[in-house]
């Protein structure tokens, strides 16, 4: 029923441009497979959550110009101005923004005048209803309250006395235990840092570390001398972010003219964060849909002219009898074993490269589900591009046979 | 006979427009998938003082935790502390020495319409402009006392005198920053070095600083840096002077040393200056300290990324798709024109002539797909500029080389392309076409 054995003496008489589509189909699979994989790992680092409400979150920045600025009593009126207008749920203010890729860490004990066997983190000096700002899970103990801030700058760390840690941190520190009423401590200091509240989640300053998720928040309004700069996080209710930031522009700047206000949502922090992550995938996007038209065309490019070099031996075997539908199937099934042969060897080979990228480049493992998908996608697409002319073939008139000989 | 071939060449593209423009398209995609990465890795792997290569060392000294080294392909910090840097600073071996770090805040210029920005700073001794070769527009650097003692004095770049001043001579007129006064004493001419080899813990392809302070302002203003900050020895800060006197580390150090006795001598220098600080109870690490050339530092400091090598490798993977697709397509186009191939021999071309006609032909598929993939090339980059929003601008760009290296590599795809199937129909037998008219 299959001719089988005039099909391949078929391809041995024009078995280089055979072996070429098999080629191509083995390195497009080696290729793809490999490139899909890369993908897929990009889009699951962008759609780890970040345990915020980024999407209804602005930053406020502000530097001011004098030089001796008077910033707790700006910072007061500048909360209560925000936390005054209707849609906004609620605002904190925070030494370093969340997701901006600009932040700094710290090293913390559990016993106190130690400096080996820390544990790292990124910290935020914030103030009274962080938890609630950044809309972030509380999962245990309680949020920051205005008594807890202390007013200080980087030199006062042997003096806080509360912390806000992630869960992934507390359980780094207290496996076993709960870690709400424990102490922690910054090194060469017996200052005990009380943990009084745990979210559930943060990932905090930097995206791409590996610790992203370590994160602490620490009860202090950071002001340093020479430069009085301040950011306010700001949390809306949901979709009225937009209308929050056209108010709060103006009524900031009416408030006191003397400083460089900027606003950006916490969105677009994270945007720019994973910028270098997003063109990855549009540019891999982009060589698998080129490669996957470039390699359609060229079997239908091949077949039909394999298909015009036949048309009198076509036109022969419809004139002994053979159905349409018997000279479509020949065709498909020789581009069948030819693009099967050449995804099998891709098989091999992109298993082969993903070996290779493993060691060198530090990319993960290829897995084979993933690696067959691929496979089967090539297969039907090199299967559909010859589909148009195994039709065309089938249409050639059976008098052909009787013409021009 | 090199026109008629071209002739020939053109007239057989016409007859098989589809065929030839399916061939012009799979060159011209791989070329230009292959030219973007290419472009990007080469603007990456630029160095902007390739001129100096050989005299300018970026200093690295071990102050490190006894127990673990710092993360960095040579286990050493990339910057320096305060005191070491003071120190270092009174060297008088290298022709020219720079301590540096980032900073920034307001700049405005007191009777101006101007709304007042924040400005990227750095901070940095007065060496930095003969060092890296910064031209000057007007006037100059501040004069050396300005690195030890709070001197009020600042140096814009081009752009920065341009939005203040209109671009005039603005030397010894005042500008505001931070809330201070500050003398204009010279304005730079425009230096965007790209990678930013001389700041590479900063984004390596961001603008460089719009305004230049002097080195001995720390204390006035309290400055910390903009840049990254690193401690291991979790010490305790009290105050803006412990953090001067800290190992927290946050000062790039550059020098200059002309010839080789200088080198060794500062190396000498180095050295015994890590063994007094050993004696001191500090530098608990063994004595190492690195001097790395430009090209060294941007190798070190992993500019070009694994992800970038892997996307050129890809690439080329990509063109060689291309290739073999273009190779079967050129392969089918010669075959059915195999019997024109056979009159020619019959009436007296040989081998060679055929072969050179077919590659010729070939050639022209080569240059068209070079033309479009340099259109490819240049819209891919632009699309990914937009993508980076603005992180890529000088990166990703073409210049004449690029462009040239485009042309070439599709014209020598091509014709690699058309080596075989030139040959295969080289080696027809003209006696079977001559029998099937």
């Amino acid at each position: 029923m299959l001719e089988l054995r005039p099909i391949l003496s078929a391809l041995w008489q024009s078995k280089t441009a055979a072996l070429l589509i098999a080629l191509q189909l083995m390195l497009t699979l080696t290729i793809v497979s490999n490139a899909a994989l890369f993908i897929h790992n990009r889009q699951e680092k962008i759609a780890r959550p970040t345990g915020m409400a980024e999407k209804d979150i602005l930053a406020v920045n502000f530097s001011a110009l004098a030089k001796n600025y008077e910033m707790p009593a700006a910072v007061d009126a500048d909360l209560a101005l925000i936390r005054s207008i209707p849609s906004v749920i609620e605002a904190t203010h925070s030494h370093k923004i969340p997701l901006s890729g600009s932040g700094e860490s710290l090293s913390l004990f559990l016993e106190p005048n130690a400096n080996k066997g820390g544990f790292s983190a990124s910290y935020f000096y914030v103030g009274a209803g962080v938890t609630e700002a950044l809309g972030m899970e509380l999962i245990a103990g309680r949020d920051f309250k205005a008594t807890d801030v202390q007013v200080g700058d980087h030199t006062s760390r042997n003096t806080l006395n509360a912390v806000i840690v992630t869960q992934q941190f507390a359980r780094q520190l207290y496996p076993d235990a709960h870690a709400v009423g424990k102490y922690l401590y910054t090194g060469n200091n017996n200052q005990p840092i009380k943990i009084i509240g745990i979210v559930a989640r943060n990932l905090g300053p930097h995206l791409h570390q590996a610790m992203a998720g370590n994160t602490v928040f620490f009860p202090q309004l950071m002001v340093v001398d020479g430069s009085a700069s301040m950011t306010y996080l700001v949390r809306s209710e949901p979709g009225q972010l937009q209308e929050v930031f056209n108010q709060l522009e103006g009524k900031l700047r009416v408030r006191d003219p003397q400083r460089i206000i900027s606003l950006r949502t916490l969105e677009a922090y994270k945007k720019r964060s994973y910028r270098a992550d997003n063109t990855t995938i549009e540019v891999l996007a982009t060589v698998i849909t080129l490669l996957a038209t470039i390699i359609a065309l060229g079997i239908l490019g091949l077949t039909s002219f394999w298909v015009s070099q036949r048309r009198k031996q076509i036109g022969v075997r419809r004139a002994l009898g053979a159905s349409r539908r018997a000279i479509a199937r020949y065709f498909l099934i020789e581009n069948l074993m030819v693009a099967g042969t050449g995804i099998a060897l891709g098989l091999a080979a992109a298993q082969l490269a993903n070996k290779v990228l493993v060691m060198y480049f530090n990319q993960p493992a290829l897995p084979l589900p993933l690696l067959l998908g691929c496979a089967l996608i090539l297969l039907v697409i090199s299967l559909g591009a010859a589909l148009s002319p195994a039709l065309r073939a089938a249409n050639i008139s059976p008098a052909l046979a009787t013409r021009s000989v | 006979m090199f026109g008629y071939y071209i002739a020939l060449a053109l007239r057989s593209l016409r007859t098989t427009p589809i065929l030839s423009a399916l061939m012009v398209a799979a060159i011209a995609v791989g070329v230009g998938a292959a030219m973007t990465t290419l472009t990007l890795n080469y603007m990456m792997s630029r160095n902007a003082l390739a001129h100096k290569d050989d005299v300018l060392y970026a200093m690295q000294l071990d102050n490190w935790a006894p127990d673990r080294g710092w993360q960095s392909p040579n286990e050493m910090p990339w910057e320096i502390n305060y005191k070491d840097a003071i120190s270092l600073l009174h060297s008088d071996i290298p022709t020219y020495q720079v301590a540096m770090h980032r900073w920034g805040g307001p700049l405005s210029r007191e009777d101006s319409e101007l709304r007042p920005y924040s400005a990227e700073a750095r901070v940095t001794s007065r060496d930095f402009f003969a060092l890296f070769d910064v031209p000057f527009i007007y006037g100059g650097s501040w004069s050396s006392d300005a690195d030890s003692n709070p001197v009020y004095q600042i140096v814009l770049s081009q752009q920065t005198n341009e939005k203040l001043f209109n671009g005039e001579n603005s030397v010894g007129r005042t500008v505001n920053f931070n809330g201070a006064p500050f003398t204009v004493v010279g304005v730079t001419e425009y230096w965007q070095p790209s990678p930013k080899v001389h700041d590479l813990n900063n984004g390596n392809f961001k603008k460089s600083a719009e305004v230049f302070l002097p080195f001995g302002l720390h204390r006035s203003f309290e400055i910390y840096s903009w840049g990254n900050t690193n401690g291991w020895k979790g010490e305790v800060i009290d105050s803006y002077e412990t953090h001067l006197g800290s190992e927290y580390v946050w000062i790039q150090y550059w020098v200059q040393l002309d010839s080789a006795q200088q080198l060794e001598d500062y190396r000498d220098y180095l050295t015994g200056f890590i063994r007094q600080q050993k004696a001191q109870g500090r530098f608990p690490r063994p004595l190492k300290f690195g001097l790395s050339r430009p090209s060294q530092w941007l190798q070190l400091n992993e500019v070009v990324e694994d992800d970038d090598y892997m996307l050129n490798w890809l690439s080329l993977a990509f063109l060689l798709v291309c290739l073999v697709n273009a190779v079967a397509l050129l392969l089918a186009k010669f075959l059915r024109k195999a019997s024109e191939a056979g009159v020619r021999r019959a009436l007296g071309a040989n081998r060679r002539a055929i072969f050179t006609q077919h590659l010729v032909e070939s050639g022209c598929i080569g240059l068209a797909g070079g033309l479009v993939g340099i259109f490819l090339t240049t819209a891919t980059l632009a699309l990914m500029r937009q993508l980076q929003m603005g992180a890529l601008d000088s990166v990703a760009a073409m210049d004449w080389l690029m462009m040239s290296a485009a042309i070439g590599l599709a014209i020598l795809s091509s014709l690699l392309a058309g080596l075989y199937p030139a040959w295969r129909i080289s080696r027809t037998n003209p006696s079977i076409y001559l029998k099937t008219q």
